[in-house]
């Protein structure tokens, strides 16, 4: 049990304690302050902080438990989101140069509202890459967000200060978003929990967007049971995002401890199994969990590839007066993608379209034999900050675009995903592994996130210099 | 039927005045290499073969 005080306090930890009134829900904003104030100069990670905000919120928990009230089940609890997030009174600068010219946010986006509504408290925004077209967490006008475990190394992208903020203890919850990759890219190179649910489940109301057929919002955290019940605060339908489902709330926290025999679970083949440093931490995952299935989700490569493509054009279509009036506002690698993206024959991107339906079909068809699929959820460590290519398979390729290669073909689909971190003997940075399951079963990921860090196979530690 | 090689250039000149894109010269070279990825990919695109009645998804339902 840490300190609720302490960089390493979970989310359920600070609740618990707040709830009992053991320490108050102000001095527990004042506490990730300080470690914001301290810490963030090294770590990038935020790039606005709303302290008076997070006050009045702790002052408000404080005050309901004082009256007898609920102050519902995150109380106290110190978070932050990605810059995307509309925050009420802050500038949406989503990344970017450009977008910090446009007015402040009217309003809150929908999950910081029900985050609120549960008691936690908002201390910031996050650093991400520009516009969320990023997989390194380095950003052309705030400077990169560093993994808190090697500082010259990236934190991933885009939510790359959403990694760094849970991983250097920061706070120990924060919001991202992804469209192919960027919730759990950051969550593999910083060695954290992050969920990305199924896609519609959460609303994306009020966030800057980026491919509306892709995007999806989701939680950070240091531990699944804090991913669960976070979570299960967020879901609900909301009419002002056209994606969302009016699927019922399937809430996940009461049903993480339920045992793992029973669960069927794979381990992908083929397109995923390319590379054996990634692949190593895939099998410890698999040798924990006694998954000895193999699985081959067919037609990977392509389905990366049509992601590709739909992103390219769609996240075009969306800057394009943008890319019209303000070339030279943007950072130059966001730029000439989607400069590119306006270009693409429509054919090409209808095609992509008709193969994402298809694709759909034949991997919902695996989970009549599996109810969990395991693969890789980075194909590398993190890389060097400042560092252009790497080695993907065997071959020399640029790293901003192919840190994705195995989310992609996933979020495609809109598969429910938790990454979970891995760190074998002697390793000074984790890889993390993705945990997949049918759709609206992200109580399987956490079912099997949980398994795993109490048996010790995953861990979310905060990096040491920072637990101070 | 041979196709000729595809022309990244010749894409970028018939497009960008079309968009009302202006192309800067240092902008182009980052901008062919992205047009020349995206052929790659939509060629595996292309490599799986779907039926006339295989719809799009642009609206999505997981």
């Amino acid at each position: 049990m840490s300190d609720p005080l302490s960089a390493t306090a979970s989310a359920v930890e600070i609740a618990t304690a707040v709830r009992a009134g053991q320490v108050k829900a102000r001095a527990v904003a004042e506490a990730a302050l300080a470690r914001i104030e301290k810490h963030n100069p090294a770590l990038g990670a935020f790039t606005d902080v709303t302290a008076m905000r997070a006050i009045d919120a702790a002052e408000l928990v404080d005050g309901k438990i004082a009256n007898g009230l609920d102050p519902g089940a995150l109380a106290g609890v110190p978070y932050a989101v990605k810059n995307l997030f509309d925050i009420k009174d802050v500038v949406t600068r989503a990344g970017s140069k450009i977008n910090r010219d446009y007015p402040p946010a009217r309003r809150d986006s929908t999950l910081i509202a029900r985050l609120d509504a549960a008691g936690a408290l908002l201390v910031g925004a996050l650093n991400m890459g520009e516009y969320a077209y990023d997989f390194t967490g380095e950003n052309a006008h705030d400077g990169p967000s560093r993994n808190p475990h090697a500082l010259d190394h990236m934190a991933g992208g885009s939510s790359g200060g959403s990694g760094s903020a849970v991983a250097g203890g920061l706070v120990p919850l924060a919001l991202g978003s992804d469209t192919n990759g960027s919730i759990r890219v950051p969550s593999s190179l910083c060695g954290i929990f992050g969920l990305k649910p199924t896609y519609g489940r959460l609303s994306r109301a009020h966030s800057f967007p980026f491919v509306a057929s892709l995007d999806h919002l989701g939680p950070f955290a240091r531990s699944a049971r804090d991913l669960a019940i976070a979570y299960d605060a967020m879901q609900g339908f909301d009419d002002a995002d056209p994606a969302q489902t009016k699927r019922v709330n399937e809430l996940t926290a009461g049903r993480i401890t339920y045992p793992i025999p029973g669960l069927r679970i794979g381990v992908a083949s083929g397109y995923f199994a390319g590379d054996p440093v990634a692949q190593s931490h895939v099998q410890v995952v698999a040798k924990a969990l006694d998954a000895s299935r193999v699985v081959t989700i067919p037609d990977a490569q392509a389905a990366r590839a049509a992601a590709f493509l739909i992103t390219m054009a769609e996240g075009a279509a969306l800057h394009l007066d943008r890319l019209r009036e303000r070339p030279e506002d943007f950072d130059p690698d966001t730029r000439d993608r989607l400069l590119a993206g306006a270009m693409l024959p429509a054919v090409w991107v209808e095609k992509a379209q008709k193969l994402r339906r298809a694709y759909r079909d034949k991997v919902l068809r695996l989970f009549d034999e599996v109810d969990a699929i395991l693969t890789p959820a980075t194909p590398m460590k993190a890389p060097k900050i400042g560092q252009k290519t790497a080695m993907f398979g065997g071959v020399e390729l640029p790293v901003r675009p192919n840190m994705g290669i195995f989310t992609q073909p996933i979020s495609f689909i809109g598969l429910p995903v938790a990454a979970v971190p891995v760190w074998l003997k002697g390793d000074d940075l984790p890889l993390g592994v993705q945990v997949i399951a049918a759709p609206w079963r992200e109580d399987v990921c956490l079912r099997i996130a949980h398994h795993l860090e109490t048996a010790g196979i995953c861990a979310a530690p905060v990096a040491p210099g920072f637990r101070e | 039927m041979a196709y000729k090689p595809f022309d990244a250039d010749a894409l970028i000149d018939a497009t960008a005045p079309l968009l009302h894109l202006r192309i800067e010269p240092e902008y182009r070279a980052a901008i062919k290499a992205n047009l020349k990825t995206a052929s790659k990919m939509a060629a595996l695109v292309e490599q799986v073969k779907l039926d006339d009645h295989a719809e799009p998804a642009p609206v999505f339902r997981t």
